[in-house]
């Protein structure tokens, strides 16, 4: 949501309504082109993922550290985060009402959806590194 | 119109009917499915962000997380997360279609629900049984 637009909503009472903001072409346009990314990364994503349950300590090592499924997984999160951010904003927008919650949340879920970005990056090119 | 009345009055107004009213049709638990499927994915991702920082960190780490792959519970939580993705795949894949104005007819638009629900079960399905074969 780019615009503060103080519309006071009768229903939630003091809760402000969050009305058009004119982001929301922007907010679609990258949801269907990341979507269209996701299609081959979200497959590969999980066959890796699939591949990986039940496996030993230096098995699923083995399997994550080759190079191609390295690479795969990061630009998968790389993509499917903000991705998935953009999804839960909706989410937030439509169903939590108070104000100061609404705000909370929506940056407990932009901090998250980083993290997440970052955590699994960090973890994929270190177990991939070179000994 | 500055300020909303705060004593309570405005929220014991009534409210239409909705979900007490509305059938419940295919289409519509899809749109709802596609929602919850996200919202899936999403905490799954954070789970495995953890599962790859266990595996990245040693066997004492991983020790921690392991459950998130292996054991029971951690098998139903990947094949639960492969479900969601292939679901919410297809889901989008559904919006496409619809974006261009295909199968937007009474037969087409069920016909796209039930090839997302049918198809994604039959993707994981597929996913899992090659992965088995392949380890």
């Amino acid at each position: 949501m780019t615009s503060r637009t103080q519309f006071i909503s009768g229903r939630t009472g003091r809760g402000a309504a969050y009305v058009s903001d004119a982001s929301g072409a922007e907010h679609d346009r990258f949801m269907r082109l990341s979507a269209r990314a996701l299609l081959p990364l979200g497959s590969l994503a999980a066959w890796y993922i699939v591949g990986l349950s039940g496996k030993s300590f230096e098995a699923a090592r083995a399997e994550i550290g080759r190079p191609f499924p390295a690479l795969a997984l990061i630009v998968f999160i790389a993509i499917a985060a903000p991705h998935a951010r953009k999804g839960v904003e909706s989410i937030i927008e439509d169903y939590v009402h108070d104000a100061a919650q609404k705000e909370k949340a929506l940056l407990v879920n932009k901090w998250a959806s980083i993290a997440v970005a970052l955590l699994w990056t960090l973890a994929i090119l270190l177990i991939a590194a070179p000994r | 119109m500055a300020q909303a009345e705060t004593d309570g009055v405005t929220d014991k107004r009534p409210l239409s009917p909705h979900l007490t009213v509305y059938k419940p049709m295919l289409t519509m638990m899809m749109s709802i499915a596609h929602r919850i499927s996200g919202v899936a994915l999403y905490l799954g991702a954070l789970l495995l962000a953890l599962y790859l920082l266990g595996l990245a960190f040693g066997p004492g780490a991983f020790g921690a997380v392991s459950w998130i792959a292996n054991g029971f519970v951690g098998h139903v939580i990947v094949l639960g997360f492969s479900w969601a993705l292939f679901h919410h795949l297809l889901g989008g894949v559904r919006h496409a279609l619809w974006d261009r104005g295909l199968y937007m007819d009474p037969k087409g638009r069920e016909l796209l629900a039930q090839a997302t629900l049918g198809g994604g079960i039959i993707l994981t399905l597929l996913t899992w049984i090659l992965s088995t074969l392949a380890n």
